[in-house]
């Protein structure tokens, strides 16, 4: 148990319920097939691999957050910003599903819970503020930085958020109230969200430094020239 | 601004590279410590050397996995060695996901060119 790694182990969560949340799950990752399908082409194919296998790889590495007390990427920001929400939503999907089934990471009853708060609700939730703050910061290299960063801790806190809810429908408090596991919850997502922050931020400036037409969050921004790099070697 | 000056090929092999050396490198000198979550449901409880919990918390619900296998705890069980075995488990869980991500998503977008060309 001691190599879990934020992912809810199975007999956290009654199984009913996670159940529910695995078909709400499945529900989701199939709108965003749908949706992403629609501006996925062959030239986007091996970046979203690439993330996907750069998520998986950063999720390994714990980086320590207080005393005794470690958190790790969960990379839904990252995924966002580079490849927008739906796609996005994939990525972090197949890399959980493969910890769940090879890796021994995370239940596979909890399989749809941890879906949900890691793919979905990350994903979205970073996106949704990447975008809403690059509309009030300058389309700059540093805006895209601060907005990362921002959406990163955000997308960390509203996971461990998602946790809560199912913990509260389908989880027993066992020593403590659920007042303080929402509390001791929060608190410590919110340095883990930092790290994420600060990873994801980075990534995402180095992609915008070689490759600006590569981040998903930029198009359309001055300094993404998006029909540069990927038409002349398409042509 | 200035025009990206690398080729698509070319970062996608230093990205794939550098996932790499993460997962088979620096994620050896990773934070074992629990993690956000694991250290909220061990409140009340202690861990004992062997790793058993003791006390009253909500870990302690927590089953085996339902599948465990070989690679289970991004480890590889018939190496002795933890760190080659973390290493090679690191290394083969990258290029698996690699493959997977790469393959599931090309079918999709093959599936949507399909679709639009008999259309």
């Amino acid at each position: 148990m001691s190599d879990q790694a934020l992912h809810i182990p199975n007999g956290i969560i009654g199984i009913p319920t996670s159940l529910v949340f695995a078909l709400i799950a499945a529900l989701i990752v199939g709108a965003c097939i749908v949706a992403a399908r629609r501006g996925l082409d062959d030239r986007l194919v091996p970046l979203a691999g690439l993330a996907t296998a750069f998520i998986f790889a950063a999720q390994m590495l714990n980086f320590p957050v207080a005393a005794g007390v470690s958190g790790h990427l969960l990379g839904g920001a990252l995924a966002a910003a580079l490849l927008g929400p739906a796609l996005g939503v994939l990525c972090v999907t197949v890399v959980i599903a493969v910890q769940a089934l090879l890796f021994a990471d995370g239940g596979v009853t909890a399989l749809g819970l941890n879906v949900i708060n890691m793919a979905v609700i990350s994903t979205f939730v970073a996106w949704a503020v990447i975008v809403l703050a690059l509309k009030v910061l300058p389309s700059t290299r540093f805006g895209v930085t601060v907005a990362v960063f921002a959406g990163s801790v955000v997308s960390v806190v509203a996971a461990s958020a998602g946790f809560l809810v199912q913990f509260a429908i389908g989880g027993e408090p066992i020593g403590q109230s659920l007042g303080s596991v929402t509390a001791a919850i929060l608190g410590t997502h919110v340095l883990i969200g930092i790290g994420e922050g600060v990873i994801t931020a980075a990534a995402v400036t180095a992609v915008a430094l070689t490759r600006p037409d590569l981040v998903r969050a930029l198009r359309g921004a001055r300094i993404a020239d998006p029909e540069s790099r990927l038409a002349e070697e398409r042509a | 601004m200035q025009t990206p000056t690398i080729k698509t090929s070319r970062f996608i092999i230093a990205g794939v590279i550098v996932a790499l050396l993460m997962a088979g490198g620096v994620a050896l000198f990773a934070s074992s410590s629990p993690d956000g979550l694991e250290s909220v449901m061990l409140e009340g409880c202690t861990t004992t050397e062997e790793g058993d919990i003791d006390g009253d918390c909500v870990a302690q619900q927590a089953g085996e996995h339902e599948i465990g296998g070989p690679l289970a705890d991004y480890g590889l069980s018939f190496v002795d060695n933890a760190s080659v075995g973390g290493s090679l488990a690191g290394i083969f869980g990258v290029l698996l996901v690699l493959a997977l991500a790469t393959g599931l998503f090309w079918l999709l977008a093959r599936g949507r060119r399909g679709r639009s060309e008999g259309a």
